[in-house]
């Protein structure tokens, strides 16, 4: 079949291409639900359920052997921190482990019977926190409490015993903690910047294979020929499908990357249109990772299996959780190929940091290099796979017509029904 | 189903690959040494050793030296530290002139877990550094040694973080995430291996098959399902207990059991959208929808007690919730098996469920319930 030509050369072709491609867009109900409701949807769930940010409240049990005025005093002071909830007194460490297995506390604090004494005796008085390890949050919250009453009222001891030798009031240096960008210091504002990038770029991703997987369930079904396909020359098909998913994604970017934060508040520290900007060349690397990732993908179903788990794999390499400093280096390596993690990286130090494009300028090059890197990947897979595959299965066809139906049947475990009209593989989504 | 290989990859190469992604990628297990920088204005004796103070602390390590505060902000904007520590120009003066200069220090919270521990290593350096100080002073005056440390911390605190006192990530994250993706993939291949009977149009035949037995039917189709994922599984259990040495403080078959409970659970879980939900892109949904968010919603980071009062609940829906129950009352604590009596008997809650909704899988199997 003779290769579309446009009057306009190449740039009407990419135009045709354009075109086309937003039309198989709206008439997929599938891709749509992934291009636009996924990250309409996806993002404020997931905000919603980290949206309290922090641990507070941790409910707790004492055990109090002193039964002093000083112990009362710490736990008055515990209870009255934010992180700890001093729900019960138990009256011995069994009870109080009991109560934690039976998951009524998950920390226990313990005063010895001389922890007054100890204190106004001139030594020092011990407290020992126990606490469940199952969420890591929870031991933090914890243990700050248990710190800040510490320190608090250690400083007035202090100044208590030594005021007759010197003032000390609670030392000679003071020290305060400054939070950057995150000022809740929450989990929320940590973890989802990240998540909000990687939803656009596996949205993106699923999109494409989903068309694609369509476009092969008509060549199976069409003797090897998608009669919707303009047939252009590989570069020309490329960038037009990749200029079409840019258009379409301008507004799910903006919704996803500035009125999820806007209204869940997460912190808002970059510049719009610099963050816009870094989206040109992330969008055109996942269009591209995208179009080079379809290829693994024959049928619809297929697609949905692959994204969910890669999903969770690429946002533990962008270092989400796990910081990247510590990330072994062939997993590093495998990470940089991904656009997601450069462009995570950029976006939270852009809206979270408040850096400027400038500051980041070694993210923003390394996406369009990345862009550039997929771009041949994507053409020779495009020239070298999907061509010959599409040839290979139009030969078989000259053959046999019906062999492509045959082998789908097969696939399916169906060895003696041949009822082509249910075939229709366009019915399905995620 | 062992004509499509993506049925087979989806179950035993890609858990056993995430499986070895998570564990390996958290081996060292302890987040440590974050980069961090520091502001020395002073340049004295005093903060020259506050520096040193620093650099032996585990938490941080100081890569770079700025002269100003502008650079060190600048330097965490574009990434090269996570914080810094600021010691103020006139520190050694104030300190030794009893006028409580202020040290502060800078964390950068867009990066959780690196922060928590700037914050740790800034904090024990600060109170030393005023300790160092007092000491002196107190010595200079004439207190006697233990006086003076208990003057200095009146009040002596003990931490036990029970049964992970390495505080280690990996036990922590990977033996929550990584059952979770299992229970994923089992939700994700049951409902699309039914769906498919559907989609394809073979459910009729697939009836006559068992002998219009729907018991018969299902059975047959997820009992091979069954058997490879409880493989997958126990194999993941042997990857994490044995070879990478999780905690595991319980009788070995305890946990065992859970697995295969938590399999044959999901199985029923996603057998019951399904026959619910007759539809098999809206029964895909859901499944994939609850199988993503149970990694958020299930409490395995953010405390199930800290979310909104109508999230938490949520979690109590997905079976994995109560494998990680049971994996924190079993393999991490140890305690005794029947205060996670009720989390077992919920998995087997999951397995019988589906029981009272296969009369409506038949009838959609029989007569196929067909979406334009």
């Amino acid at each position: 079949m003779p290769e579309y030509k446009s009057k306009y050369g190449w740039i009407g072709t990419v135009a045709r291409v354009f075109s086309r491609e937003f039309k198989l867009v709206l008439r997929d109900e599938a891709v749509i639900i992934f291009f636009i409701v996924l990250p309409a949807v996806y993002p404020p769930l997931y905000s919603l359920i980290y949206n309290t940010e922090v641990a507070r409240d941790e409910p707790v049990v004492v055990v109090d052997e002193s039964r002093s005025t000083l112990s009362r005093e710490f736990i008055r002071q515990l209870d009255a921190t934010p992180d700890v909830w001093v729900k019960d007194y138990a009256a011995d460490m069994n009870q109080a482990r009991d109560m934690m297995a039976r998951k009524q506390c998950y920390g226990i604090y313990y005063f010895p019977a001389d922890f007054e004494n100890k204190v106004y005796e001139g030594s020092q008085g011990h407290v020992t926190l126990y606490c469940d390890m199952s969420v890591m949050m929870r031991y933090k919250a914890m243990l700050t409490a248990l710190t800040n009453v510490q320190m608090h009222m250690g400083s007035e001891i202090q100044g208590d015993k030594s005021a007759h030798v010197i003032d000390l009031g609670g030392g000679f240096v003071e020290s305060k903690q400054v939070p950057l960008g995150n000022t809740s210091m929450g989990i929320a504002s940590a973890v989802l910047p990240f998540i909000l990038v990687f939803v656009i770029q596996q949205s993106l991703l699923l999109g494409i294979a989903m068309l694609h997987a369509g476009g092969m369930g008509r060549r199976r079904r069409n003797k090897g020929h998608d009669h919707l396909q303009i047939k252009a020359t590989p570069g020309a098909l490329l960038i037009g499908k990749t200029l079409c998913y840019l258009v379409i994604y301008i507004i799910p970017s903006i919704f996803t990357l500035y009125i999820i934060p806007l209204i869940f508040h997460f912190p808002i520290n970059g510049n719009f249109m610099e963050i816009m900007y870094m989206l040109i060349p992330f969008l055109i690397s996942s269009a591209m990772f995208g179009l080079v990732m379809r290829v693994f993908v024959n049928n619809r179903e297929g697609v949905f299996l692959v994204i969910a788990f890669t999903s969770l794999i690429f946002v533990f390499l962008a270092g989400v959780s796990w910081p990247e400093y510590l990330t072994p280096f062939y997993w590093k390596a495998l990470a940089q190929v991904i656009p997601g993690y450069w462009a995570s990286s950029a976006y939270v130090r852009m809206q979270v940091d408040g850096a400027s494009l400038s500051q980041v300028s070694n993210m923003y090059w390394a996406l369009w290099i990345l862009a550039a890197l997929w771009f041949v990947i994507a053409y020779l897979t495009e020239v070298m796979v999907l061509r010959r595959k599409y040839k290979a299965m139009q030969l078989e066809c000259d053959i046999d017509p019906t062999a492509l139906q045959k082998r789908t049947l097969y696939q399916q475990g169906d060895d003696d029904m041949l009822n082509p009209e249910l075939l229709d593989d366009d019915e399905e989504e995620e | 189903m062992a004509r499509r290989p993506i049925y087979l990859c989806m179950m035993l190469i890609v858990p056993l690959l995430s499986a070895w992604f998570f564990f390996d990628l958290m081996e060292n297990g302890v987040v440590e040494r974050t980069p961090v920088g520091i502001v020395d204005l002073d340049k004295s004796d005093l903060s020259r050793k506050l520096t040193r103070n620093l650099n032996a602390m585990q938490q941080v390590r100081i890569t770079k030296s700025y002269h100003n505060y502008a650079d060190a902000i600048d330097a965490v904007q574009r990434g090269e530290v996570y914080g810094f520590f600021f010691i103020p120009s006139d520190f050694s003066t104030k300190a030794l002139s009893n006028k409580k200069p202020t040290l502060s220090y800078y964390i950068d919270y867009a990066y959780y877990a690196p922060a928590s521990m700037q914050f740790k290593g800034f904090k024990t350096v600060s109170v030393l550094a005023n300790a160092g100080i007092v000491m002196n002073v107190l010595t200079t005056l004439g207190m006697p040694g233990e006086q003076v440390s208990a003057t200095l911390q009146p009040i002596v605190t003990h931490v036990h973080p029970l049964k992970n006192p390495w505080l280690s990530y990996n036990y922590y994250l990977s033996s929550s995430f990584v059952p979770c993706l299992i229970a994923l993939l089992v939700m994700l291949i049951t409902t699309f291996s039914i769906g498919m009977e559907w989609h394809a149009g073979t459910s009729r035949n697939w009836m006559r098959t068992a002998g219009n037995s729907i018991t018969l039917a299902t059975f047959t189709k997820l009992f091979p399902h069954s058997c490879i994922f409880i493989t997958v599984g126990l194999w993941i259990q042997y990857m994490m207990y044995v070879t990478y040495g999780f905690p595991l403080n319980c009788n070995p078959w305890n946990m065992i059991i859970a697995m295969v409970l938590l399999v044959l659970a999901c199985q029923g879980f996603a057998l019951f959208i399904v026959s619910l939900v007759p539809n098999f892109r809206y029964s895909a949904t859901i499944c994939t929808l609850l199988g993503m968010l149970s990694f958020s919603f299930c409490g395995f980071s953010l405390p199930e007690e800290a979310m909104y009062s109508w999230v938490s609940p949520l979690g109590y829906l997905m079976p994995i919730k109560y494998y990680f129950l049971i994996s924190a009352d079993q393999a991490l604590n140890g305690i005794d098996l029947f205060y996670s009596r009720y989390y077992y008997v919920a998995l087997i809650v999951y397995i019988l469920i589906p029981a009272t909704m296969l009369w409506k899988l038949k009838k959609n199997c029989i007569d196929p319930f067909y979406i334009p």
